[in-house]
């Protein structure tokens, strides 16, 4: 046993004093962490650990990667543990990052920290139950016009966020008084899933992959995708655009660094996440959860959020959220 | 969908492969001890255990997912019975008579006997689940949400009837739940309410942290101030079996608990705590011994356990009809098998019915090797009574903060399970029911915001509230259970009187 244990330390003390400072660059130094500001099951969870996953069964990033999720205030509590931290802590991003702020629930925003990249996208849909006599887009919004309160929405879990949002940049364009429309807000879109097949709201706009499914089974009318091209799966689902409102808008998430890093370490994130995007097993893990590849590197990061903010600004004020 | 023979017996010859069989006992064990642990249920022995399921096959992977949830059902009332300290909202009922058994001696026939019923609820619900999953699916689909909040105001009023001659208590109980249910981000407006500029509590305090927090700490505060004072006489294990008579009690309460139970589970967010509440004060307004109720008797251990397990079956057909997790467990569970390419929905049943089936079946297996499991291990539990107090108590409150921990990561959790801790003792000290506050939280905000939504759907009007038969059944019921106990005290005290003049005669 004594033996066993000094060939062990023994191997442990070369592998340390070999390995490879790759590039010649001394960073990262230790174990990396991966905040994910929710708590295990959601997007940003599943988020952080597809990189983990793929990072590390690919051998492109060699030190350990640790998963911490710090739930709470729709992200803020992970954002705010973040900011105290170096470069060896990354953590997981949305709109929402733009939007707790614009809505006043954060004084955090996206130019607290170092942008390193957006990493995949999912898109926003409107549905109505199977047997709703409405049939297209224009047909919904036409009604909305007339009156904004005659149909029911389901949205979750929050009013300001991008299912909410996009429905209200289709519905501006048709001239629809937005801030009159009735929400239902539920806590997950499982539970607008459940509300919609029951019959109890007439609309609801959610992403494409919490509605392919039902879909599919023929339990649900999907009117429009808020993507450019029409979609995989959905061919049959016209864009919004090709419905005449002029808008791409995607549900994207991305990942950033504490405020004030290293042009090496940012070049150091930028080549390891180029490279990890370019693997089929990142592939792989976007198409079993409905995502699509939307890769921006930091400095394309950095000016996307800039216009992601403006464009939020415009939206919040047309839902009557802010003034 | 429905029932086709050939892929029912394909699942079973899938769920008998040593392999699963394996993981399931594995699964089982596992969860079972985690559940055990306070504040450690079932979502977050998934969750915990998920990365267990990398690399698995998805069919094994969603068998051991489900052993482990089963067997933190089966863990989370071992704690009840044994220390007052349930590990989740579905075996707060447990501890009304299993504690009080334990206290009296009779600890292992109580841990026999929720072992038993536990059993009997299950395959009740997979039976139920083979005949009638996609019916109730549909019927699931009719709660909208004037259903949903009547359908708690009934569990709130059938808990408040429990607390019988001492109403004001548990009513102040109950409110002071609501209050704090109202803690968080309200959903329909956006609005922080009571967070104190804390992010941390945005999303509302979480009931668990409340319940490790009076029950587990509190208990310990309030055992420590007997600490001191030399044990009275060794408390007695007792029996490790229960008795013919003890089974002719519960051998109803178990069969009507399970369908109520499975019921109960199928709708999406109402799950084991308000069916194992349900179940509970159904049996004790239906007994004739209702006055032991509360004080030790069998068949309250014997009607929650049966269909808070039931309503874990239950909760499995939201997620596998339509995709739709009715419960934070099985929300766990869909996004561990989505990471493995599965996609569950509307089609599941078509596209992979070897997988459902095989899944049904393991739930079946899952709960006989449970069972067997559980009362193999009563005698290692009862133990836990020998453990003298200096040792046992502050090992609980080591558990509470690790269990507390787990669940947000959050240090201001800390303060908050303290702050519990010494309201718990003085519930306990000042005799206030802990159940009516504890259900209150877990219900509350739901029900709240239920309410809401339904004003919002019918513009305001209250008739939303009348609209479904099911609306009126509940209703219904919400009356009877305000009404019973006081028409029963009515007739009792009319007996006594008679009784009364007869002895003056």
């Amino acid at each position: 046993m004594k033996k066993f244990l000094l060939a062990a330390s023994l191997l442990l003390t070369l592998t340390a004093c070999t390995s490879p400072n790759a590039g010649g660059s001394s960073f990262p130094v230790k174990n990396i962490e991966f905040v994910a500001p929710a708590s295990p099951g959601g997007g940003w969870d599943t988020t952080a650990r597809a990189m983990q996953k793929t990072l590390d069964d690919e051998g492109i990033v060699k030190k350990p990667i640790n998963i911490v999720n710090k739930p709470g205030g729709s992200g803020e509590v992970g954002w705010k543990y973040l900011k105290n931290k170096d470069a060896h802590t990354l953590a997981v991003n949305s709109s929402l990052l733009i939007t707790n702020n614009l809505l006043g629930q954060s004084d955090l925003t996206y130019d607290d920290f170092t942008p390193i990249a957006i990493l995949a996208t999912e898109w926003e849909a409107v549905v109505v139950p199977k047997d709703s006599d409405i049939e297209k887009a224009e047909d919904l919004m036409t009604k909305l016009k007339k009156d904004p309160k005659s149909l029911k929405l389901g949205v979750a879990p929050g009013l300001g966020n991008d299912d909410h949002l996009s429905f209200v940049q289709a519905a501006k364009t048709y001239g629809v008084e937005v801030p009159k429309l009735d929400f239902l807000v539920y806590e997950s879109g499982g539970d607008v899933a459940t509300a919609l097949l029951g019959n109890h709201i007439d609309a609801a706009t959610m992403s494409v992959s919490e509605a392919k499914e039902q879909y599919k089974a023929g339990k649900v009318k999907i009117l429009a995708v808020s993507s450019k091209e029409r979609l995989e799966g959905l061919e049959k689902v016209p864009t919004w655009k090709e419905e005449g409102v002029d808008m791409s808008f995607p549900h994207w998430r991305g990942i950033m660094g504490p405020p004030d890093m290293s042009e090496e370490e940012i070049a150091f994130w930028d080549e390891k996440i180029s490279e990890m995007v370019k693997t089929e097993a990142w592939k792989e893990i976007l198409q079993n959860n409905e995502w699509e590849a939307y890769y921006k590197n930091s400095s394309e990061t950095k000016k996307f959020l800039q216009e992601q903010n403006e464009m939020y600004k415009d939206l919040l004020n047309d839902s009557g959220l802010t003034e | 969908m429905g029932v086709d023979i050939q892929s029912l017996v394909d699942g079973l010859m899938t769920a008998l492969q040593p392999t699963n069989l394996l993981w399931l006992a594995f699964g089982g064990f596992l969860g079972t001890v985690v559940g055990m642990l306070p504040g450690l249920g079932p979502a977050t022995a998934v969750a915990v255990l998920i990365p267990i399921t990398f690399g698995m096959d998805p069919t094994t992977a969603l068998i051991m997912m489900v052993a482990i949830y089963s067997g933190a059902m089966y863990g989370g009332s071992r704690s009840s019975i044994l220390l007052n300290t349930p590990g989740d909202g579905s075996a707060i009922a447990a501890t009304f008579d299993g504690y009080p058994m334990a206290k009296k001696g009779q600890a292992g026939q109580a841990l026999a006997m929720s072992a038993i019923a536990s059993l009997i609820g299950g395959l009740i619900a997979v039976v139920g689940f083979v005949l009638l999953a996609a019916p109730l699916a549909d019927f699931a689909l009719k709660f909208g949400p004037a259903e949903y909040f009547l359908l708690m105001l009934f569990t709130l009023s059938a808990i408040v009837s429990l607390s019988m001659g001492n109403m004001t208590k548990g009513f102040i109980s109950m409110s002071v739940g609501l209050l704090l249910s109202t803690v968080g981000i309200d959903l329909q407006s956006g609005v922080y309410r009571f967070t104190f500029g804390l992010p941390q509590l945005s999303e509302g305090i979480d009931f668990l942290v409340v319940i490790i927090g009076i029950y587990a700490v509190g208990e310990v505060l309030y055992n420590y101030l007997s600490i001191d004072k030399p044990l009275g006489k060794k408390k007695r294990v007792g029996e490790k079996w229960i008795t013919k008579e003890q089974w002719k009690r519960s051998k109803w309460p178990m069969i009507r608990s399970g369908p109520l139970g499975f019921l109960i589970g199928v709708l999406p967010g109402a799950g084991g705590s308000i069916a194992s509440m349900l179940s509970y004060t159904t049996e004790r307004q239906l007994s004739k011994r209702s006055d032991q109720f509360g004080k030790g008797a069998i068949e309250g251990v014997a009607a929650p356990e049966s269909a808070n397990n039931a309503a874990s079956v239950g909760a499995m057909i939201p997620l596998l009809t339509m995709g739709i997790p009715g419960s934070g467990t099985t929300a766990v569970m869909l996004g561990a098998v989505i990471m493995l390419g599965v996609k569950p929905g509307p089609l599941l049943f078509e596209n992979d019915p070897n997988m459902v089936w095989s899944l049904v079946n393991s739930m079946f297996i899952g709960n006989i090797l449970l069972v067997m499991i559980n009362i193999l291990l009563v005698g290692l539990f009862v133990k836990i009574l020998d453990t003298p107090p200096k040792v046992l108590y502050p090992l609980i409150l080591v558990l509470a903060f690790i269990g507390t921990f787990t669940l947000n990561y959050s240090i201001v959790d800390f303060y908050l399970l303290m702050i519990f801790g010494v309201i718990g003792l003085f519930m306990k000290m000042l005799k206030f029911p802990i159940a009516p506050l504890i259900l209150a939280l877990i219900v509350g905000g739901d029900m709240e915001q239920n309410f809401r939504k339904s004003l919002v759907a019918s513009d305001g009007g209250l008739d939303i509230f009348f609209a479904s038969p099911i609306c009126i059944a509940l209703i219904g019921l919400t009356i009877l259970s305000v009404c019973y106990p006081l028409i029963v005290n009515g007739i009792k005290r009319k007996k006594m009187r008679t009784q009364h003049k007869e002895w003056d005669m």
